[in-house]
């Protein structure tokens, strides 16, 4: 194959498909066209089946979603920082069974936000101070923290606190938990990575090498980045053990997967330095349509998997690698 | 009366793994002054500007900073105290806007804790237009063209209030008109009493915009002194102790050889004039002109790496038609004895992280069927080393703890070793200093007087006037001229290239 020579050095223009759908000044990502996706699979099961508008169909949607909002939130949040977070999963798994032991709340709910500190941590500090590649730092740690949720809770089962239960179930105000979470959920992710320093900060981390010599502390807000995705993927942990009443050491297993899938879908580069929240939030949304739908449509579990696939390298490969950042 | 300095750095040492990178240095700064600093390269200039910059930290010595003794432990430090920096790796985040590459590290907050992007972008606005730049301060760096982001570096210097702007070959990436920009900007700063460091090797440069200039030499004082006081020739006799024509072997008056490489009716694009071009044994052949007239595409078109339109070549007999296939090219131009030496050595040539050995002989390798098993080629390589002068501590050091200039003899010495007898060079001596610069002359001298011939494009044009035989000008995509080395001036080739 014939290769043009490139005369000029490489620039990390946008390209014109970026500058088109994100305007030419935004670190945000691609996110408008899996918006657009996401509506226009929204219409078409709205016409094709008679279920999808029904509000316990919604609901459902919602209730879907929310476990994998949080924790692509926290994902999000450490590829901004040009890491990756493997172990997402397995925290998911490990909070279901800590909080599957049948302690009063009030110690169980503190624990398992200890543990997952205590994860991000280790993460963050293999991979700042023994500058461990962040696949392999965080798949060590997914397979630590399996090993010990398998200790903990050896098989699906036990019960949860019912305050747990009224968390996921229950109405605050008329209106239903699962809403209230991923309103939650967004209103403290926005103000953490669009609306602070630290957010800025990230970013700045995420865009090259030289963001120390601008006075920025990498290593510390790096493992802060740990920190809040691990945190984040408790939270997602304590919303699923209310959902399923009971601890399941491998309910957590598609979410490291599930989560990445989502926030490159929503326009995060994974080289880092170019992503967004409402991104992130909308890749998942459109995850939980597709998975919805097929739901409504029958389709075979196992042929979902496969759609789940490929859609993660369909959005690795078409991301626009120009664009500023890769 | 004298004025304080600004900065006064006093018997500044700097030793790396044993080697002293600078040894008693005394650099002066006073305000108002554009104060260049010249050396060859690895004389200690960037060093020294490093530690006055808080990136490397000096094993002794002492700065004093508006009389006030320093010390810098970070780049934040020196700049917080008045030190800003425009490196040559340029050091803006390409994913953050040009306020808030400005402001990065001390973002001021709303009362929400938000991040002040508005207050920012005012205040980028204002030190902006001061330089005379008409940039939104909500662009994307990433989206800024090269000079546009060292504009925005000197900016951020000056939105830290720094008094001092140290400029480390601020020129090598602009156009003749962002030069302007630059140097208008410069005039600008000095007449706020600020001070300028200014490390460029081009001398017309120099002495347009200086006042000052200090020379170090393999890490010491040699002088300093003003511009006015001094000519270019006594300048570069101090950076190297030796004068400009020294620098260029003789040419050999030999008998024309035959030729070995003719190119015939080659069109670059569609609509471009065909060109012709012969190489004969012995001798060495430029192509010369402005910057970016197709010299590049030229010579990528003889080993596969650019896609002409149409034409003909032929090397010592046999011919090919353009365009050549990509891989292919190289490989077949190679077995016919043509070493192809790319302008980025590190991109493009080198393999960095091998060691200089495994650089040399790699050729000699690729030669050779992929299971066979490799011979050390240890005569090669110490060959090589010694007819190249490769300056290493040993042979399996990786090419990239070597210098520019020592790299490009590796390189060179890659396609020596293989036997080639036509080179085709870009840039021989880019990032390379002037000592390194008059050996590489030499070598390719004594490799034509040896029967090689050599294709050399560089953007130094008295370099081709002085290195080359024969010299093609180029514009506009086709050879306008040729002309004998021997007679040729810039000026004369500036004047065939423009009134073609």
């Amino acid at each position: 194959m014939k290769r043009p020579y490139i005369v000029e050095v490489k620039t990390t223009e946008m390209s014109q498909l970026g500058r088109l759908f994100v305007g030419a000044n935004s670190r945000h990502g691609l996110w408008t066209v899996p918006l657009l996706v996401a509506l226009a699979c929204s219409l078409a099961l709205a016409f094709s089946t008679n279920e999808f508008v029904s509000s316990q169909n919604i609901l459902n949607l919602v209730a879907q979603a929310a476990p994998l909002i949080l924790v692509s939130i926290g994902q999000m949040i450490v590829i901004l920082v040009r890491g990756l977070d493997l172990s997402v999963g397995s925290v998911v798994s490990l909070t279901t069974g800590i909080l599957s032991l049948n302690a009063p709340v009030y110690v169980a709910v503190p624990g398992v936000m200890l543990a997952a500190v205590v994860i991000g941590l280790l993460n963050g500090i293999t991979v700042t101070t023994f500058r461990v590649h962040p696949i392999i730092a965080t798949l060590s740690m997914m397979g630590i923290v399996q090993g010990i949720t398998m200790f903990v809770r050896p098989s699906a089962g036990g019960s949860v606190p019912s305050e747990i239960l009224f968390l996921v179930s229950g109405k605050l105000f008329g209106i239903y938990m699962p809403v209230i979470w991923v309103i939650a959920a967004i209103l403290v992710a926005w103000k953490v990575v669009h609306g602070s320093r630290f957010g800025l900060h990230l970013f700045a981390i995420g865009g090259g090498e030289t963001a120390a010599t601008f006075g920025i502390a990498e290593r510390r807000n790096v493992l802060a980045a740990y920190v809040l995705s691990s945190c984040f993927a408790a939270a997602a942990g304590i919303f699923l053990a209310g959902r399923i009443v009971s601890g399941d050491p491998n309910i957590g297993t598609q979410y490291a997967v599930d989560s990445i899938t989502a926030v490159a879908l929503g326009g995060t580069q994974l080289a880092g330095g170019v992503g967004s929240l409402h991104g992130t939030v909308i890749g998942c949304a459109l995850l939980a349509v597709i998975a919805n739908g097929m739901n409504l449509l029958n389709v075979s579990a196992f042929i979902q998997t496969i759609v789940k696939g490929l859609i993660l390298l369909a959005v690795i490969s078409l991301q626009p690698r120009k664009t500023i950042g890769l | 009366m004298t004025v304080q300095p600004l900065v006064q750095m006093t018997s500044i040492s700097k030793t790396f793994g044993g080697i002293a990178a600078l040894e008693n240095v005394d650099f002066q700064l006073l305000p108002g002054s554009v104060h260049a600093l010249m050396g060859e390269n690895g004389a200690g200039k960037s060093t020294l500007m490093k530690i006055l910059a808080g990136v490397i930290q000096p094993d002794g010595g002492m700065i004093r900073k508006n009389g006030q003794i320093v010390r810098f432990v970070s780049p934040r430090e020196a700049l917080d105290a008045g030190v800003s920096t425009v490196f040559q790796e340029h050091s803006l985040l390409p994913n953050l806007s040009i306020a808030e590459n400005m402001y990065l590290g001390k973002e001021p907050v709303t009362k929400f804790g938000v991040t002040d992007t508005a207050w920012m972008e005012r205040k980028a606005k204002e030190i902006l237009s001061e330089l005379g730049l008409k940039l939104d301060p909500a662009t994307l760096v990433g989206n800024l063209s090269i000079a546009e982001r060292q504009f925005v570096e000197i900016a951020r210097g000056i939105s830290a209030r720094a008094d001092v702007v140290i400029l480390d070959e601020p020129t090598a990436a602009l156009n003749a008109a962002d030069v302007e920009v630059l140097n208008a900007q410069i005039l600008a700063l000095t007449k706020q009493q600020k001070a300028v460091v200014y490390i460029s090797h081009r001398m017309e440069e120099i002495f347009k915009i200086c006042d000052t200039i200090t020379v170090l030499k393999d890490g010491r004082n040699v002088d300093c002194v003003p511009v006015s006081a001094i000519r270019p020739k006594q300048l570069i006799a101090m950076m190297v102790g030796r004068e400009l024509s020294e620098l260029f072997p003789p040419r050999s008056n030999r008998t024309e050889g035959e030729v070995v490489l003719s190119i015939e009716g080659l069109r670059l694009t569609p609509d471009a004039t065909p060109s012709s071009i012969m190489l004969r044994r012995g001798e060495i052949v430029a192509l010369a002109g402005l910057e970016g007239q197709g010299q590049r595409e030229l010579v990528r078109s003889l080993v596969g790496q650019y896609t002409p339109h149409g034409g003909k070549v032929a090397v010592r007999g046999r011919e090919f038609a353009f365009p050549l296939s990509g891989e292919l090219g190289i490989r077949e131009m190679q077995a016919l004895g043509l070493g192809f030496v790319p302008e980025d050595r590190k991109l493009e040539g080198l393999f960095l992280d091998l060691s200089l050995a495994h650089n040399l002989t790699i050729g000699l390798h690729s030669r050779h069927f992929e299971l066979k098993p490799a011979s050390a080629h240890r005569e090669v390589i110490a060959n090589s080393m010694k007819s190249l002068s490769i300056k290493a501590s040993r042979p399996s050091l990786p090419v990239n703890a070597l210098s520019g200039g020592n790299q490009q003899k590796v390189l060179l010495g890659r396609y020596l070793a293989l036997g080639a007898d036509i080179l085709i060079i870009e840039e021989p001596t880019r990032g390379v200093d002037v000592g390194a610069k008059a050996e590489i002359y030499k070598l390719l001298r004594d490799y034509a007087n040896a029967g090689g011939s050599v294709v050399v494009l560089s953007r130094e044009t008295l370099e081709l006037i002085g290195l080359c035989d024969r010299l093609y000008v180029i514009h506009d995509k086709h050879v306008v001229t040729e002309m004998p080395a021997e007679s040729a001036t810039e000026h004369a080739i500036l004047e065939a290239a423009l009134h073609s």
